[in-house]
């Protein structure tokens, strides 16, 4: 850290004031930031990942028909759960290959009232796969983490993304150098490489950065912050108005009691295509189908459109005519759902993703890197290096298993969903409870072990998984590798070479680590040298 | 097509603006430029980012121009860093594998 004191004033000045706020909010919550920067930034790949850890359903390689795959789900629907209230199916699209449809069984309340299940686009048959929550893992822990009811998990995340844009704030303030220091990287320097990356990976990226945080804290504005709507909207006609500018999510009403079948769901949709185009409709909601009074939402698609701002043609289920169309929100709803959009990128191409994905790790290794110079800079000063103080202490093997850890917790995740039995009850809570196994696993490994140990033997394990996953895939699937290059199925030949590719980049990691050993005899000269850095940087 | 234009557009700005800085033109052209050639390398750069968002954002509109522009500014840049970073470690390499060897294991 840069510092802008000088001996003869005691008044710390703004830089120093600065980068003090950045180092302690920094730390206070580093490990939630890197856990959610990693989750999320995989959850760019939800889709994809999704389809790997349902290995069951097969490869779709043409996106059959919206308009149809919506009639023939809707109609099977109804068909499980005659007189169901309301049913909403999120449709088969390119990077979806089932209907995943949830409904509300008549005659329930509350939460078990809800019913879900995936269901085969071209069959309209409900999937038999494996029970795994896939991809949402990932993406609900990144805003809510687990184990704690939704609403204190997501306050801890808004928590942790209020001190993450002070944490932007006041790095941007204590990095003077800004320009000067653009494309500055020292080379095996200690602190100062450090924080040369950290610096790089930081002002590269911090338009995304700010983005993202920003961005994050309003996709849950109306959570942490209900007041302004309690207010401006008081009357049950005043609230419904207002949540059709959030979500096209239609509520049931009364149904009348008079039976009157549902009218040709695929004529519907068609009208919605005619609009927006063939494949740009994402999702179908019905209520109180088979009733006089049911209504029939269709929803347009996210495609290259940078808003979450509802879009929806609302008819009438029993006669199929056209009764609203929902085409813009009001200026204030549209900047939500612009921000929303953004931060959630659903509407980016392949390549947009990619770029949103490589970020978004630069912004994972930004916070990682400031983790771990906090302990860089102090192991510098420690006076007795093979004795560190307790806070020293609690802080390195927390990075240890904060960062090397969850990679390793992150890979046997995926392992568990392909060995744990297909029958086995509550298996998808288990893939999960396995998760936190294996990471509580590296926390008790990375106090038991010298740290520099820990790490090495950490990056090595999750490189040694993540090299054997695809293995594992092959002896487990009838998708190896192989068989996916030549049918052509990219998103399992992605995950797969993805696998291998992050599995390098932890091998590497790993041994860049092992060789940084060979200086650790000699740590007092290069504490020194790294000072004299530190001073002529100051000067 | 708008990615690879903005990107190409990006990585040449950002080249352009890294030889306007002394410390890269020592590494690149062995001295520091005068004063007009670094002027000149900065306007070039500064000129390609500009054209890379006005190319982007004419293809694609303000919304979904603005956000590839972020991205691919975002990459380009990293890889500039990464040349300029691989580049000294070669010559470094090179030049006294001696000193390299004990940079490296410092």
């Amino acid at each position: 850290m840069k510092r802008g004191k000088s001996a003869t004033n005691p008044v710390p000045g703004i830089r120093q004031t600065m980068s003090d706020l950045h180092i302690w909010t920094g730390l206070l919550v580093g490990w939630f930031l890197y856990a959610m920067f990693l989750t999320g930034t995989v959850s760019y790949f939800k889709d994809e990942l999704s389809q790997w850890m349902r290995p069951e359903l097969p490869r779709q390689a043409e996106v059959p028909d919206p308009a149809v795959v919506a009639q023939l789900v809707a109609a099977k629907v109804q068909a499980i759960s005659p007189g169901t209230s309301q049913m909403s199916l999120r449709l088969s699209d390119a990077r979806n290959n089932s209907v995943n449809v949830f409904w509300r069984k008549p005659n329930e309340k509350g939460r078990r009232a809800f019913a879900e299940a995936n269901f085969d686009p071209r069959s309209g048959e409900e999937l038999s796969a494996r029970e795994t929550t896939g991809g949402d893992f990932f993406y609900r822990f990144h805003f809510q983490f687990h184990y704690m009811p939704a609403f204190w998990g997501r306050w801890l995340a808004g928590f942790c993304a209020m001190f993450m844009l002070v944490a932007i704030v006041s790095g941007v303030i204590t990095h003077k150098k800004i320009f000067a220091d653009f494309f500055t990287f020292r080379w095996g320097k200690g602190q100062r490489s450090w924080l040369d990356a950290h610096n790089a990976l930081a002002v590269f990226g911090l338009p995304f950065h700010l983005m993202i945080t920003y961005t994050g804290l309003v996709t849950l504005m109306a959570m942490y912050m209900p007041w302004g709507e309690r207010e401006a909207f008081r009357t049950p006609q005043q609230r419904q108005e207002m949540s059709a500018q959030l979500s096209a999510f239609i509520q049931p009403g009364k149904p009348s009691g008079e039976a009157m079948p549902l009218a040709s769901v695929e004529d519907m949709v068609r009208q919605a295509q005619a609009r927006w185009g063939q494949y740009n409709v994402s999702r179908v909601t019905i209520t109180h189908p088979g009733d006089a009074a049911s209504r029939v939402a269709v929803t347009r698609g996210e495609a290259s459109r940078v808003s979450m701002s509802p879009q929806y043609l609302l008819f009438e289920g029993s006669s199929g005519k056209l009764l609203e169309v929902h085409d813009s929100v009001g200026a204030a709803a549209e900047t939500r759902g612009v921000l929303y959009a953004l931060h959630l990128g659903r509407f980016s191409d392949a390549v947009t993703r990619w770029l949103y994905f490589l970020v978004s790790l630069a912004g994972t290794a930004m916070v990682g890197t400031g983790l771990v110079m906090w302990t860089v800079k102090r192991r510098a000063r420690l006076p007795d290096p093979q004795r560190p103080y307790f806070g020293f202490r609690v802080v390195e093997r927390l990075n240890i298993a904060g960062i090397a850890g969850l990679s390793v917790a992150m890979t046997v995740f995926l392992w568990s969903n392909r060995l744990l039995p297909l029958g086995m009850a509550a298996r998808a809570d288990w893939e999960i409870h396995v998760f936190f196994i294996a990471w509580a696993l590296t926390l008790a490994h990375a106090m038991l072990r010298p740290a520099r140990a820990a790490w090495v033997e950490q990056f090595y394990a999750a490189a040694v998984l993540l090299a054997l996953l695809p293995v594992l895939n092959a002896l487990t699937t009838d998708r190896p590798l192989w068989t996916s290059l030549l049918s052509g199925d990219w998103v399992f030949v992605g995950t797969d070479l993805m696998l291998l590719a992050l599995a390098g980049l932890h091998a590497l990691i790993a041994w860049r680590v092992t060789k940084h050993r060979g200086t650790a005899a000699k740590p007092r000269r290069d504490a020194a040298a790294g000072a004299r850095d530190m001073e002529g940087a100051r000067a | 097509m708008s990615h690879l234009l903005t990107f190409l557009s990006s990585l040449a700005g950002f080249v352009a603006l890294a030889m306007a800085m002394s410390r890269h033109q020592r590494e690149v052209f062995g001295k520091a430029l005068a004063q007009p050639a670094t002027r000149r390398w900065r306007l070039a750069g500064w000129a390609c980012l500009l054209l890379a968002l006005v190319v982007v954002v004419f293809r694609e509109g303000w919304g979904l121009g603005l956000v590839l522009y972020s991205g691919h500014t975002s990459l380009a840049a990293s890889l500039v860093l990464g040349a300029l970073v691989v580049r000294e470690r070669l010559r470094d390499a090179r030049a006294t594998p001696r000193a390299a060897a004990s940079r490296r294991s410092a």
